[in-house]
């Protein structure tokens, strides 16, 4: 009903090639992008910068690692440090004079350079131990942004980021920065869903499918499993300068630990390996869910006179952040993308279910 | 209605939304109510000072609304977690500002950095007590960032005075340990401490143990073989526990081992009461249940059964920070109420109130605390505290020292502060 069309069937190859097959996903694609255009109109100012911005940013980040994860099969635990080396490098750029457009390309070719050293383990790794080795590069770049006070900015280890402008616009206040991290994570989500459907694309399945089988077939494992950490990295590397200049403004070596890889891959997980869609949703509910879930308890317990103790009004919501997150892999272990798709199935065909799909 | 899993699910969902509605509301009324945001970490990492720190913020505070609040004016505190985590925190902070909060308190380091410019940008005072930059002392070059008490660099400058002084007013040709957890904060007392070396004539060895500091069995034993007349350990949560401990082991004199004001009861019951008596600590404010204002938050708070916490807590270290922090918060309220009597209440006003506290001792728990727009650090003075198997007994009056070597150190990066910063 809502999709017009049960069941799907084309009569030209273009219809079928097309990212967004039905009228019904682009119009909601179109009505998605121009609220985020209108947002600031819209919405109160709180929303746009705690709510709005994180997800933008912590997706564009969450993209480049599922890449790697969704893409490529190959897991990463120091993805929080790629993102790291980008910050730092574009910082020291900017405060150097480099405008910001550059800077930030400059620190996806730090971090990509950096993250390909470390990801050529993937060629005689795998699993657990690739695992392993990723999370010494978390372990070695945390260590070297500490005691290198050059890089860290001295003995209170915060590097403050001057302003920048971007094409042109200022990137200050509470509009500017939103909007321009809205347009470059619109280009890189453009970027990943094209991705998928390039040769790049598909060597990087066959490889994540069985390396050796894709070797058979043609496709280069070596080359195609760096190209895979140099992309990824470079996607990091160029979210740590938008992370950076848009939303933390000052930068600390805190901000870049293990946490961070921690959260993404979750965040990947819990959206759905492979999925572009999953991605924002996973970053909603890992970034968001404490959040509210922490409001909901004190309004709750404001509202109905609890007075529950302060220590456990702060642990509640994680015991229940907690359970959410495993009952949504209970119920669905592809993540959050495939819960969307099971949705959008039953509507598609709906009221007629026995229709062919 | 049957309960169904669709209808709990929309239950949660509506009341998820209605939960978000509050935070308009309240912006609404608000005539005379002061907006105090604590958001703190009350999970993750300062979980061992958070819970009480924030209940002697909280009893203070309700001692001096029950007695009618200050020229009228109602403080409101509303607390709440951040985890440690920069993007809790950030939407905290501009949730605090969006209800009208005047002033923040974070207690966190990283947060408190990460806050600095939003706080400098949008004139709500960040308190960073113990916490956060220390070149913030530099009211001019940090108007709005306010540590009203001594960091770090003052806290080893105070202690190093303070060996002097045991030994006869000289530590030429000594040897003290600096035993420091590996991050930004451990290291940060190093280049006054350096130069404390260069002017006194003692030989300085640092010993860094990687973080969190759970094992630092490697660190002691060659802390012991360098014969140290002094040893300060610096580190927070468990590495203090452990550091002690370890010192414990390796036979050092315990009237010889100091730390920051990181180091608590509870710390000293975890290592062992009787093993551990004769340690030295900074206290920036008195211990114990003795001070006047303690006896009148059991008397009016607790004894009327609106504490914040169970009462077994009133009155130690950490908790008295907090009743002091939330002392001297009031008191800046005071005095802006002083200034300017009726307001408005914005983040400019209590400023002026904050950074014009002068001699005030919260009635002889704090020692006299000056603040001006120039001097966020309020002096710099405390006292040197022994453990002597129950609490902590005074071994100095309220002192300052070193300050001189301090303040070239927070002139040096403020400034740089102030020329790149912006």
């Amino acid at each position: 009903m809502f999709f017009r069309k049960a069941g799907i069937s084309f009569t030209r190859y273009q219809d079928e090639r097309r990212i967004w097959r039905l009228p019904a996903d682009r119009w909601t694609v179109a009505v998605i992008l121009a609220l985020l255009i209108a947002a600031p109109f819209l919405i109160d100012r709180l929303y746009i910068i705690s709510y709005l911005l994180p997800l933008i940013i912590w997706s564009m980040a969450a993209m480049g690692l599922n890449l790697l994860m969704g893409g490529a099969g190959q897991i990463h635990l120091g993805y929080g440090a790629v993102i790291g080396i980008g910050a730092y490098a574009s910082v020291h750029a900017m405060r150097a004079g480099v405008p910001f457009e550059l800077a930030m390309i400059l620190g996806g070719v730090a971090a990509a350079a950096v993250g390909v050293i470390f990801g050529a383990a993937a060629l005689r790794v795998k699993g657990l131990y690739l695992a392993m080795a990723t999370l010494a590069m978390q372990y070695i770049v945390d260590f070297v942004i500490v005691q290198f006070p050059a890089i860290s900015g001295g003995s209170q280890a915060a590097l403050a980021v001057p302003r920048v402008s971007f094409l042109g616009i200022a990137v200050e206040g509470d509009n500017a920065p939103y909007y321009v991290a809205l347009a470059i994570c619109t280009v890189l989500t453009l970027f990943m869903l094209n991705v998928r459907r390039t040769s790049f694309g598909r060597a990087l399945a066959a490889v994540r499918e069985k390396d050796y089988a894709a070797s058979i077939i043609g496709v280069d494992p070596f080359r195609y499993k760096l190209l895979a950490f140099w992309v990824s990295s470079f996607i990091g590397g160029m979210t740590g300068a938008v992370l950076a200049v848009c939303y933390y403004r000052t930068i600390s070596p805190d901000q870049f630990h293990l946490d961070l890889s921690i959260q993404l891959v979750a965040m990947v997980i819990v959206g759905g390996l492979g999925s572009v869609l999953g991605v924002f949703l996973g970053v909603g509910l890992i970034l968001f869910a404490p959040i509210v879930l922490n409001q909901l308890i004190s309004w709750g317990a404001d509202q109905f006179g609890l007075a529950i103790p302060i220590d456990l009004r702060a642990h509640l919501p994680l015991m229940l952040y907690g359970a959410l997150i495993m009952g949504f892999l209970l119920i669905e272990p592809l993540g959050l993308a495939k819960i969307y798709n099971n949705i959008r199935n039953y509507f598609l065909v709906w009221p007629f279910r026995h229709a062919r799909q | 209605m049957s309960l169904t899993r669709r209808t709990m699910l929309t239950g949660a969902a509506v009341a998820a939304l209605a939960s978000q509605l509050g935070a308009r509301v309240a912006l609404a009324q608000g005539s005379k109510t002061i907006k105090f945001a604590f958001p703190q970490d009350f999970t993750k990492i300062y979980t061992f000072v958070t819970s009480e720190y924030s209940q002697g913020q909280r009893d203070y505070i309700s001692l001096i609304n029950g007695r009618g609040g200050i020229g009228g004016y109602m403080i409101e505190p509303d607390v709440s977690d951040h985890a440690n985590d920069q993007p809790r925190a950030i939407e905290a902070y501009e949730r605090a500002k969006a209800q009208g909060a005047v002033l923040i308190d974070p207690l966190s380091t990283p947060v408190a950095r990460a806050l600095v410019p939003r706080a400098l940008e949008d004139k709500i005072n960040l308190i960073t007590a113990f916490s956060g930059r220390s070149d913030a002392a530099d009211g001019t070059a940090f108007p709005y960032v306010l540590p009203m008490s001594p960091n770090y660099w003052t806290q080893a400058g105070l202690l190093i005075d303070f060996f002097k002084q045991q030994d006869g007013g000289s530590l030429q040709g000594k040897t003290i340990c600096f035993v420091h957890i590996d991050t930004p904060f451990g290291k940060e007392p190093l280049p006054i401490l350096e130069k404390l070396a260069a002017k006194e004539g003692f030989k300085l060895q640092a010993f860094p143990y990687t973080p969190p500091g759970n094992d630092q069995s490697a660190i002691w034993p060659q802390v012991r073989r360098a014969r140290p007349d002094w040893t300060m350990f610096w580190g927070a949560a468990v590495g203090q526990t452990v550091a002690l401990t370890e010192a414990v082991r390796n036979g050092l004199d315990m009237n010889r081992v100091s730390s920051s004001v990181w180091l608590s009861e509870s710390d000293m019951q975890v290592v062992g009461a009787d093993q551990t008596v004769g340690v030295i600590k900074v206290e920036p404010c008195a211990s114990g249940r003795d001070p006047k204002i303690i006896q009148d938050i059991l008397k009016e708070v607790v004894g009327a059964g609106k504490g914040a916490g169970p009462e077994d807590k009133v009155g130690t270290s950490y908790y008295n920070y907090g009743v002091m922090l939330a002392a001297l918060m009031l008191e800046g309220v005071r005095r802006a109420v002083e200034i300017a009597p009726n307001g408005p209440v914005t983040g400019e006003w209590l400023n002026a109130g904050l950074t014009s506290i002068k001699e005030f001792t919260a009635e002889g728990m704090i020692p006299p605390t000056t603040i001006t727009p120039e001097d966020h650090q309020g002096g710099g003075r405390a006292r040197i505290a022994r453990w002597d198997g129950a609490r902590f007994v005074p071994a100095t009056d309220w002192f300052s020292a070193n300050q001189d070597v301090v303040w070239e150190e927070v002139r040096k990066y403020s400034e740089e502060f102030k020329k790149t910063g912006k």
